[in-house]
Formats: C-alpha cells, sequence, structure tokens
C-alpha cells in the first residue's frame, strides 16, 4: 500500500516538474507568436490585455508591403537574401563535408586526429573576433554587402560541424558494405554512389539542416559584413526594428514568426538523426 | 583456369609486419582453407587475394595474370563477407543482381542468372524481401548467391559461419560443401574453427602469427602435426602434451616424466632421439583408452592406472579427465557407464600413434 | 631474402599506394582550403593587426607598427578587465547551470514512458532558434513597461511597480543569463538523455544486487556513464559560446552603462563603433584563445572519458 501510494506520487511529481518544464520552454515562443497577430497599440495597452482584442494578419500584411499600412523595412527582400545565402552555403557546405566526413570515417593517414582537431577548433573563433578581419579584407575584396561574400563565410562556417556529423553516419555504415561492392565489379566511386550514399542519405540530409539554420539564425558576422537589402539577411534585418522611434513590437514579433517557422519545420524533420550523429560521432570517435 | 600462387607474400600495417613472406600454391577447382587464431593473418591474406588490402611486398596471381595492382573488381572474384554485408537498401533480387547490373549485362541476362543462383540456395520465396527481413541462415545464403550470380573464378570466404548459432553453423557447413561440388570454382575459406576446416577442406593451410605452419589434407594435418603448434590447434579435444626427458632403460629409449614416470618411446622413432634430450610427449584422446573396452591396440602399448576426476559424458563416449605426471589430461571412454570422480581405471596408451616433440623448436620428430 | 629481392619487391608498386596514401587528403583538401582562407588567413591577419594602431577611417594606419602598445593598452584598460571578468563568470555560471539543468531534464524526461518522444522534440526547439530571436523574446519579455513578467507580477498584486529587469546591473545579467541558460539547456538535455538511453542495464541491475541504494547507483554507475555525452555537449556548447554576443546585443546592447558588456560586445563596440580596429582585433585575439581554451579542455576530457567506452582510434 505505502509502496503504491509512493510511486503515484512520484508520478505526479514527475509529470507535475515536466509541464512546468513545458510552459518554461514553450510560453515565450508562443507569446512572440500571439503578438504577432494583435496590433502594437493593444501590445503597448496599460493596464495590459491579454486576450487579443483584434486578432489579424494585417502585421504581415504589412511587413511584406500588402495592405494599407506601409513600412520602411523590406522584409521581403531579406527574406530572398536569407533563403539565397542559406541554401546556396548548405549545399556548398555538405558536398565539401561529405568528402571531407567521407576521408576520415574510411581512411588511415598522417595527422589525422591533428587535421580534425585542427577543424573543430577553426569554429571555435567568435563570429565577432573572426568578423573584424574578414570585415577588412572583404572590403578590399568587394565582398562587403554582397551575398558571394556572406555565403563563403557560411560555408566555412559549416564545414566542421558537417565533416563530424557526416563522418558520424559513414562510420555506422560497415567498410563491408562498400568492400562487397568492391568485389562486386564496382568502382571505390560506384561503390560510394550505389551504396554509401544511399545509406547515410538521411543522415547527410540532416546534416544539412542543420547547416541552413547555422546559417539562417546567424547574426554577429552578418550584421557586420552586410549593409543594404543586397545582402541583409532576417537575423539582421530584425534589429531594424529597434532603430526606429518606438519600437513596433508587432511588427518586430511577425517578422519573429517568419525566423522561426522554417526552424522549427526542420528541426522536427531532423532531430532524431542530429542526435544519433552527435552521439556516434562523439563517443564511438 | 584459376589456379592462386601466393609467392614470398608480406603485409605490413606501418612499421608492425603481420604477414611474413608466405607461399601457397591453390589448384584450381580446390577447396581450401586457412585456419588459425585471430591474429594470425588468415583474413588479412585473403583480404589481399581479394584485392581489399594492399600487398606489401611479393605477389599474388589469380590464373596467370599478377592481381597485385588491380582492384577488386578486376579480379574475378567473389567474397562472402562475415557479416555478410548485405546492401540493407536493396531487395534480394537487387543485392543479388547488383553486380551484372554494374557490370552492364542485359536484363535478361540478369534475370536469368539470379533466377538460378536462387534456385540452388532455394531463396526463391525471398526475393523481393529486404535484408532485414531475413533470417540469420537466409542472410548467410544471400550473401553467397550474390557471389556465386557473377560465375567468378575464384570464391572466397571471411569467417561466413561465426555469425550462425551451432546447429545452424552444422547445416550450412554441409550447404558450403554441396555447393562446392554444385558449382565448381576455387574456394578460399578463412575460419578459427578447426572443426569446420576439417570438414570442408580438400587441403588446410594451419596459419600462426603471420607464419604457414602446416598445409596438408585434413587426415595429414590430423595426424602428422607438424609441431606442436598444430598438435594443439587441431583436432578435439586437443591433444594431450606432457614434457619429459629421454632416458635409457635396459637398452631402450623412455620418456621419462615428473614423479619418475615413463614411457617407452616408439620403435620407428629410436633412431631420431638421444639420451637427455627435452621432448614433449603428446597424443590423442582417442589413443588412451581404458581396458575395459577390450579392444585390441594397434602396435605397441603401455599400460597405465590413473584416477579420475570428472567425467564428461557426451553421449555416445565421455571424456575423462585425468591427472598424469602431474598434467590434466584427456582420454576417451566409448562405453558409456556412469565414472564416479576418484574412480581409478587401468588404460592402455597407444605408443606408435604418440608423437615425440623437440621441447626446443617443437618440431616433430616424426617427420 | 637477398638484397635484390629486397629491392624488387620494394619497388614492385609504388604508384598505386602512393596515389591511395593522397586519396584522403584530395577528399579533404576543398574543406582545408576553405578554412585557410576564410578562417587562418583572416586570423594571421588580424594578429598583424592587432600590433598596428589601425582605424578604419584611416586606411594608412594599416601600417603604422606599434608593437604591444594595444596590448599594454587593454591590460591597463579597467573596463576590459570588467568585461573579461564577466564573460568568465558568464560561462561559468551558464555551461554549469545548464549542465545541471540539462542533467535533471534528461533524468525527468527518461522516467516518462508516455510522450517521450514528442517531449524530446519539444526540447529541441530552443536549440534551434537563432539566438537574435532568443534575445529579442526575452528583450520582450522582460521589458519593464509592457513586458508580459512584469504584466504578469503587477496583474497578480506581487509587485507594485515596474521592474527594471534590464536595467538593474545584477537583473540584467540575470535576464541575459536567463536567455541564454533558455536557449542551451536542451543541448545537454538531448545528449544526457541518449546517453540515459544507451545506458546498458546490466551495470544497474548488478549495482543493486550488490546493495547500492538509488543515490549511489546514480552516483557509482550512472554518472560516470553519461559523462563522455556530457563532455560532447560540452564541446558542442564550447564552439559557439559566442552566440551570446547576439542575445546581449539585442537584450541590452551592453548597456546600461557597460553593467552587461562582455568581452564579445565590447570587442564589437571598439571595432565597429569606434573604428579602433587594431585594438579591437588584440581583444579578439584574446576572446579566440578563451574559447580555444574552452574547447581544448573539454575535448581532451571526452578523449579520456570515451577511452573506456571502448572508442576507436
Amino acid at each position: 500500500m505505502d509502496r503504491v501510494l509512493k510511486k503515484r506520487i512520484g508520478k505526479i511529481v514527475t509529470w507535475f516538474l515536466t509541464f512546468v518544464l513545458m510552459l518554461i520552454i514553450s510560453v515565450p515562443g508562443l507569446w512572440v507568436v500571439l503578438t504577432a497577430f494583435r496590433p502594437n497599440r493593444e501590445v503597448l495597452a496599460k493596464p495590459a490585455i491579454w486576450i487579443p482584442q483584434d486578432p489579424g494578419w494585417t502585421n504581415f500584411a504589412k511587413i511584406f508591403g500588402f495592405g494599407a499600412e506601409q513600412i520602411a523595412i523590406p522584409v521581403p527582400a531579406y527574406f530572398a537574401n536569407s533563403l539565397i545565402i542559406a541554401s546556396t552555403s548548405t549545399v556548398i557546405a555538405l558536398l565539401i563535408g561529405m568528402s571531407g566526413g567521407y576521408a576520415f570515417a574510411r581512411y588511415r593517414f598522417k595527422f589525422k586526429n591533428k587535421i580534425f582537431l585542427g577543424l573543430m577548433l577553426s569554429r571555435t573563433v567568435p563570429g565577432i573576433a573572426l568578423s573584424l578581419p574578414i570585415f577588412i579584407i572583404w572590403s578590399r575584396l568587394g565582398l562587403i554587402d554582397a551575398k558571394l561574400g556572406l555565403i563563403i563565410v557560411y560555408v566555412a562556417l559549416n564545414v566542421p560541424f558537417t565533416i563530424w556529423l557526416i563522418d558520424g553516419f559513414f562510420r555506422q555504415i560497415p567498410k563491408e558494405m562498400s568492400e562487397a561492392a568492391q568485389v562486386d565489379g564496382c568502382t571505390r566511386w560506384q561503390a560510394f554512389w550505389h551504396i554509401e550514399f544511399p545509406l547515410a542519405k538521411s543522415g547527410i540530409a540532416s546534416a544539412g539542416i542543420f547547416a541552413f539554420l547555422t546559417s539562417w539564425n546567424e547574426y554577429a558576422l552578418a550584421s557586420n559584413l552586410t549593409r543594404s537589402t543586397d545582402s541583409k539577411t532576417l537575423p539582421v534585418g530584425l534589429m531594424d526594428f529597434t532603430a526606429q522611434f518606438t519600437i513596433d513590437w508587432a511588427g518586430m514579433s511577425a517578422m519573429a514568426v517568419i525566423i522561426i517557422i522554417p526552424a522549427l519545420i526542420l528541426t522536427f524533420l531532423v532531430q532524431k538523426h542530429l542526435i544519433a550523429g552527435l552521439t556516434f560521432g562523439g563517443v564511438k570517435g | 583456369m584459376a589456379a592462386i600462387r601466393i609467392r614470398d607474400v608480406v603485409k605490413n600495417y606501418g612499421k608492425l609486419e603481420v604477414v611474413h613472406g608466405i607461399n601457397l600454391d591453390i589448384a584450381h577447382n580446390e577447396f581450401v582453407v586457412l585456419v588459425g587464431p585471430s591474429g594470425c593473418g588468415k583474413s588479412t591474406t585473403l583480404r589481399m587475394i581479394a584485392g581489399l588490402e594492399d600487398i606489401t611486398g611479393g605477389e599474388i596471381f589469380i590464373g596467370d595474370r599478377v592481381v597485385n595492382d588491380l582492384p577488386p573488381r578486376k579480379r574475378d572474384i567473389s567474397m562472402v563477407f562475415q557479416n555478410y554485408a548485405l546492401y540493407p537498401h536493396m531487395t534480394v533480387r537487387e543485392n543479388l543482381g547488383f553486380g551484372l547490373k554494374i557490370a552492364k549485362l542485359a536484363k535478361p541476362v540478369i534475370e536469368e542468372r539470379v533466377n538460378e543462383a536462387a534456385a540452388i540456395l532455394g531463396i526463391d520465396e525471398l526475393m523481393e524481401r529486404t535484408p532485414a527481413e531475413l533470417s540469420g541462415g537466409q542472410r548467410q545464403r544471400v550473401a553467397m548467391g550474390r557471389a556465386i550470380v557473377r560465375h567468378p573464378q575464384v570464391f572466397l570466404f571471411d569467417e561466413p559461419l561465426s555469425n550462425l548459432d551451432a546447429k545452424l553453423r552444422v547445416q550450412m557447413r554441409t550447404e558450403i560443401k554441396r555447393l562446392h561440388q554444385t558449382v565448381r570454382t576455387t574456394i578460399v575459406y578463412v575460419t578459427h574453427d578447426q572443426v569446420e576446416a576439417m570438414t570442408l577442406a580438400d587441403r588446410i593451410v594451419v596459419m600462426k602469427d603471420g607464419y604457414i605452419e602446416q598445409v596438408g589434407s585434413p587426415l595429414e594435418v590430423f595426424e602428422h602435426p607438424v609441431n606442436t603448434f598444430v598438435a594443439t590447434f587441431i583436432g578435439s579435444p586437443p591433444m594431450n602434451m606432457i614434457a619429459g626427458r629421454i632416458v635409457k632403460k635396459d637398452g631402450h629409449f623412455h620418456i621419462a616424466f615428473q614423479a619418475d614416470q615413463t614411457v617407452p618411446v616408439a620403435a620407428d622413432l629410436a633412431r631420431t632421439v638421444t639420451e637427455g634430450q627435452e621432448v614433449i610427449f603428446g597424443f590423442r584422446a582417442d589413443d588412451l583408452m581404458p581396458d575395459e573396452h577390450a579392444m585390441p591396440i594397434p602396435g605397441a602399448s603401455s599400460r597405465l592406472r590413473l584416477k579420475v576426476d570428472i567425467a564428461e559424458p557426451l553421449g555416445t563416449e565421455t571424456i575423462l579427465f585425468c591427472n598424469f605426471a602431474g598434467k590434466d589430461i584427456q582420454a576417451k571412454m566409448l562405453n558409456p557407464r556412469p565414472v564416479p570422480p576418484g574412480e581409478v581405471m587401468d588404460f592402455s596408451l597407444a605408443i606408435d600413434k604418440a608423437h615425440l616433440f623437440d621441447a626446443a623448436s617443437g618440431h616433430n620428430l616424426r617427420n | 631474402m637477398t638484397q635484390a629481392d629486397v629491392a624488387s619487391t620494394a619497388n614492385i608498386r609504388p604508384r598505386r599506394r602512393r596515389r591511395r596514401n593522397l586519396t584522403p587528403f584530395l577528399l579533404l583538401s576543398p574543406a582545408i582550403l576553405v578554412i585557410l582562407f576564410v578562417v587562418l588567413l583572416p586570423l594571421l591577419f588580424s594578429f598583424y593587426t592587432s600590433f598596428t594602431g589601425y582605424r578604419l577611417i584611416k586606411p594608412e594606419t594599416l601600417y603604422q607598427w606599434v608593437g604591444f602598445q594595444n596590448y599594454q593598452r587593454i591590460f591597463a584598460d579597467k573596463n576590459f578587465w570588467a568585461a573579461f571578468g564577466r564573460t568568465v563568470l558568464f560561462l561559468t555560471i551558464a555551461l554549469n547551470l545548464e549542465f545541471l539543468l540539462g542533467l535533471g531534464i534528461a533524468l525527468l524526461i527518461n522516467r516518462i514512458t508516455w510522450g517521450q518522444r514528442a517531449l524530446r522534440t519539444m526540447m529541441m526547439f530552443p536549440m534551434m532558434f537563432s539566438p537574435i530571436l532568443v534575445g529579442y523574446q526575452f528583450k520582450f519579455i522582460f521589458n519593464d513597461n509592457i513586458g508580459i513578467l512584469n504584466n504578469a507580477l503587477q496583474a497578480l498584486g506581487l509587485s507594485e511597480g515596474a521592474i527594471p529587469w534590464l536595467v538593474d546591473k545584477y537583473l540584467a545579467m540575470f535576464s541575459i543569463l536567463f536567455a541564454e541558460i533558455w536557449m542551451s539547456t536542451s543541448v545537454f538535455a538531448i545528449l544526457l538523455l541518449a546517453g540515459l538511453f544507451a545506458m546498458p542495464r546490466d551495470p544497474l541491475e548488478a549495482a543493486r544486487v550488490d546493495g547500492c541504494n538509488p543515490w549511489q547507483v546514480f552516483r557509482h554507475i550512472t554518472l560516470p556513464f553519461l559523462m563522455p555525452f556530457a563532455f560532447i555537449a560540452m564541446t558542442i556548447r564550447s564552439l559557439d559560446v559566442a552566440r551570446a554576443y547576439d542575445i546581449v546585443d539585442v537584450m541590452t546592447g551592453g548597456g546600461p552603462a557597460g553593467r552587461t558588456e562582455l568581452l564579445w560586445t565590447l570587442i564589437a563596440r571598439v571595432g565597429y563603433d569606434n573604428a579602433r580596429m587594431g585594438q579591437a582585433n588584440a581583444m579578439a585575439y584574446i576572446s579566440i584563445l578563451l574559447s580555444i581554451a574552452f574547447t581544448y579542455y573539454f575535448f581532451t576530457k571526452l578523449i579520456a572519458a570515451r577511452k573506456y567506452m571502448g572508442g576507436a582510434d
């Protein structure tokens, strides 16, 4: 009897804590989403209005330039920049990462661990610290305020982690698969293309999603290497709002939602593989 | 014709040499088993034949071509891996046909060959499944099927049965032997299990520490082991080995053990031994038989009275663990009856079938 | 083997072997080139700049060698040391709390059988949020005038006036830490949870049979097993601790009056706002060394910890 009671209390405590945890995780985001659908005057109202009186899509229409009210922030251009920069850099980083990850997973060579460590350490350089010399060099090369300039930087930013993940996914495929294919008449490249690549595909896709999100979310470098609608990305654009006299919380929230949504969808797609990749690559060396 | 010739083959991993210049000739259509404890270089040798490992030195011929520089796909071989290495994203049919597809054979040809292989192995029913849906034995069959569809000159097997349970292993062993009779090709088979080697091979190659210790038919290797290693490695239970010294008694050579026990040296060995020589005396459990069998022993024999420590009944026979000259030895009793521990029995030891090895070199003094 | 034999076997086939040895380097070359061009080269350049009096508005100052003057100046600068100390303190508190909270959350979720997958997925969301969004979100929530937190406290009658979350020295630091921890705890939680899933049952059962109480089982069996996973999380985290720059930049901009200034915001201010690139680069170098030290420390811990996990290489 005592034991049953103890168990039940334990269960209730567990669920209560979980509930509080999920509340802390989700309320901030949900509040931003809610704000995105209400007018700014309601946000600024004192005393606070808790239940939205007048929900609607006006904030979105406004920042995308439809509707009556116009704002001075070219969100569609930022959105396009973000999309182009993030996807291009992701594709390039994936190609480089696949080739590098395959080398780490399948070959033994000199300085292997040192090169791996070197690649990882390159990722530790804080974005803001890296932005200073890149700013100076890029401005001489004419890469400031250009999409290409940011793409190159993001490729370098994503390569180490992409290699780490993809190395892990290739390691999960037994070496014998590739050997069997080679005995079956494949060249090494055919063995990769017909056997190893299809097996690692979902893992590689999630590494790609991760790289995409890193670029999509990056701020420290982008805020210093971009200037105008030619190259400004969404996170940088978000700060445009703070430059105005009164902060347009509602508009900002709408823009935040636009940045969040791809992140949420992609996270949902990627979560399983990401955990597997991180732990496998890390623990099994 | 696909004979394999291995000439002075050496394999290094960095500074570590793991195969030390081995030589081996494998005849066309021969079934050769490389056997030895783990780390003896047998798998490395097989993988060098396959082209999956670089050859550090020496040459390997398949047919009359030197294959050292050829990648696996150009060697006209196929291989069954320990973990089968079936392609998990393909059906059984696609697995079987993959090599032919890569070779750009016509669809009908592929179809025909795949069906032929499936029929030989009895996997027709499984063709549309994926490897994940197969049992261990079925995977094993598919892996063999994938090897035979390509009609290669040489089959390579790398410990193919080690992942199966004991019962299935015996069954697949027979199937591999039958397969060799159906599809006559040269087979090189690697295993650490000496029973597999004995049952399958035309010739056994016993390896240890990167050297070939002995090459011969299963019976040769069993009855005439060249040294103590082969003697203990081949055969179950392992050969009994007791260290002793040659002494002369009444004009005849004897082997003296601890505690003054002696056994006469077989007549044919009298010329090869010298007085005072340190030797190892070896005999199989089958050659130490209880007198109650009342079976005639060919050649000379020696009577021993031993106390039985433990008896392990195996059904048709019972293994008796006794102590002789301070060593645990095993004898075989063929008439099943319960043996209480501590029972003292009389045994006859077949002297002419026993072996004598030089203690220093380990060589068999009979060869 | 005669001498001639040795010679002939040695040069039988150097060609193919040489090519095989080159393949991995060939495969790695794009990665190495990109890192060289975008990270190493700029870093060498910034190292040079840190010894010049380079100011963005005067290009010719790039060649004005000043020796260690920049370093002397920042080492003598009270603001720099304040930011440095604050950064180290910030990292220490954040990483430790994230580890403890992450461990707690992992153990909690591990107990739940129903809806576990959904909870796990939900936990990953903060990790994927842009730091700039996390910063914005909490700037909004902690806003003293219209923030939900103050509104809620006032509505519940827990507080009379507006609490200056982002203005007060300590509260602002707290708010930033809260945002940082909110964003990054899930890295720990998720990896430690993966560790718990991978945990073999036998040692746990053996320990229970051997007479350990639940705390002892946790302390001597579970925790040591989880440590490699914690170090993976630490390593991953130390790779991008500087993401905190984004959060601070949005929430307080280092203000008010430098009270939440971290090393990274200080670098940005000196380099871009004051245009003193040379000096900013000197600080940047110190921040880089700090990051590398953190990462290297955790990485070696990880290597050591995974040794007994049966890791390869």
